[in-house]
């Protein structure tokens, strides 16, 4: 059952240039209790779909989807009060340079006591105040802080960076969400931390059936687990399946060309060239028309002027016009 | 034959004051030696922390060691012989953006570094840099652009213009590639493969990215908490590692 269904969104930004569609005809579903990656280079538009999801939406944008629900909300057809109750009730997100977001003036102990649902509290003011302490210890134990007394007690600047992203996810699911939105909450850190940081959302997503959309940039910082994987380019989506199918046998050259890029493959030469997507990724008053990798791709052809339409195999999509066949 | 690079017992430690005559000593970086030969690579891994960029910024010069003595060619090199180290020790940051300088042209820039270290005349050096942006990708026109026209990827090109412009014998790339995307990411490694193949350049990485590593270098050294924990060519460490740290570190990338 999906409890994310998004249609044919598209995002169009009105630029000096006239309006440029930002993100053009994404179509994304997301299981409950799932783990999604969504892979895609900078300015691919990957962090305007996490906020066009969540709402943060800024006026100027024109947001059109056949179809943009979250359980049986049409997050579309909602007033911003409403979408507001669904999202803050349902939904949280993550981000990167999780160090720079916690509120450098209070202590850690104090900003995850405030994201403690009030609503869930009973009884009197001091009742009220020693359960929200008891929860927010807890909260930590969670997220697999082991001194949560003395971690409350410091500021933002005491801590590490990896243990800043534990603070985050546990204000994050404070609340319980049913979707936790991660936008490359592990960049710049260190494997050994990323790892850390992987394994406690794999761990809570199966716990308690939260669902993950994970955004990261690169193949190599995939999560384990995850079960389905979607690469956009540009705002448009390239390639969608299940995590396995996306490594073991794209269908996609640009698949094909970031594993390649990502040295998962282990048959590449030590210190050959790799293979790699000519030029550089197009600005957004620049996009090429028809399939935007069209200019970098190496299967490019007269065709791709057009922008090909998607192609469905049960739980996997892609939209190229001359597609890897399953024998090559 | 002399090793181009020798590093014998360096050694980094920090004062840190807490009085008028009081005061901690904070070892950063334990003695440690090794050796890199013309043409080679050589990967820093570690955590944050273990020494791995003090390292890089010794040999570059950006910092004095407290003890030991790094040699070029066989010759020992003084931490405040400063042209002797700009002509043959060069550097590359991370972010590529920050390390240029916004308010000259890209032309300006690499030209600077040929007119304090060459007696050329103006036009030769012009000509220099010219060739030098042609060598990594670049075109001539580029001389007159602003570092913030490029994009992120030709920003990095013109940080190994001004890297290679002196014909160094060594670069040092302190995480030179974390920011980068990945299709530009694959394009600036075999930029640098070959300038390495065409120039005969010795590189020093700085990295945490096991698959790059893997891929470019051919000695390994794992630092952890300031000490030197193995040193070898990457196919040992990689199939035959002695310490466990070391397996983790480059077989998993977890730790």
């Amino acid at each position: 059952m999906n409890i994310l269904d998004i249609r044919n969104l598209t995002i169009e930004l009105d630029t000096s240039a006239g309006p440029v569609k930002v993100i053009d005809k994404l179509s994304l579903q997301l299981a409950e209790g799932e783990i999604h990656t969504l892979v895609g280079e900078s300015g691919s538009g990957k962090s305007l779909l996490a906020k066009a999801i969540l709402g943060f939406i800024n006026p100027r944008w024109k947001i059109t989807a056949d179809r943009l629900w979250w359980r049986h909300y049409d997050l579309l057809g909602l007033n911003p009060a409403q979408r507001r109750i669904v999202t803050g009730r349902d939904m949280a997100m993550i981000f990167q340079n999780p160090g720079s977001y916690l509120d450098p003036n209070h202590t850690i102990g104090e900003q995850l006591s405030e994201a403690i649902p009030s609503g869930e509290l009973k009884g009197f003011y001091l009742r009220r105040r020693t359960d929200r302490k008891v929860r927010a210890e807890r909260l930590l134990h969670r997220v697999g802080i082991k001194q949560a007394k003395e971690i409350m007690q410091r500021y933002p600047y005491e801590i590490s960076e990896g243990l800043a992203q534990k603070i985050s996810i546990a204000m994050a699911i404070a609340h319980s969400p049913k979707l936790l939105i991660a936008d490359e909450p592990t960049t710049a850190m260190e494997p050994s931390t990323r790892a850390q940081i992987y394994r406690l959302l794999g761990k809570l997503s199966a716990s308690q059936g939260m669902s993950i959309l994970m955004i990261t940039q690169d193949l190599t910082t995939m999560i384990p687990n995850s079960q389905r994987t979607s690469l956009v380019y540009c705002g448009q989506l390239m390639e969608s399946g299940t995590t396995e199918q996306i490594l073991n046998k794209p269908s996609h050259p640009y698949t094909q060309a970031m594993l390649e890029m990502s040295l998962l493959d282990q048959s590449v030469a030590p210190k050959s060239r790799l293979p790699t997507l000519s030029g550089a990724i197009p600005t957004l008053q620049n996009l090429p028309i028809g399939c935007r990798l069209g200019p970098r791709c190496p299967r490019a052809r007269r065709a791709c002027i057009q922008t090909p339409p998607t192609t469905r195999k049960k739980q996997h999509s892609f939209a190229c016009h001359f597609p890897l066949s399953e024998d090559e | 034959m002399t090793k181009l690079l020798e590093v014998e017992q360096l050694s980094k430690s920090y004062r840190h004051k807490t009085g008028l005559f009081s005061g901690t000593k904070i070892v950063a970086l334990e003695p440690l030696s090794f050796s890199l030969e013309r043409g080679e690579t050589l990967a820093i891994m570690g955590e944050t922390g273990s020494g791995k960029s003090t390292i890089a910024r010794l040999i570059a010069g950006a910092e004095k060691p407290s003890g030991g003595e790094i040699r070029l060619n066989g010759k020992p090199l003084q931490a405040t012989d400063y042209a002797e180290r700009c002509r043959n020790i060069r550097m590359i940051f991370q972010d590529s953006l920050r390390s240029l300088n916004p308010q000259i042209t890209v032309g300006k820039q690499l030209k600077e570094a040929v007119r304090f270290n060459t007696n050329w005349d103006a036009a030769t050096q012009q000509q220099h840099v010219v060739e030098t942006l042609r060598k990594v990708g670049l075109l001539p026109d580029h001389y007159h652009f602003y570092p913030h026209m490029l994009s992120s990827g030709q920003q990095q090109r013109v940080c190994i213009a001004r890297a290679i412009v002196l014909a160094p014998q060594i670069i040092v790339a302190d995480e030179a590639f974390v920011s980068l995307d990945p299709s530009i990411r694959a394009q600036i490694i075999n930029l640098i493969l070959d300038l390495q193949q065409d120039m005969g350049i010795s590189f020093i990485f700085v990295s945490h990215s096991t698959e790059i590593v893997k891929h470019v270098a051919d000695k390994i050294l794992i630092m952890h908490r300031g000490k030197m924990i193995e040193f070898g060519p990457t196919q040992v460490l990689v199939n035959h590692p002695k310490e466990t740290y070391t397996r983790h570190l480059l077989q998993t990338g977890t730790l």
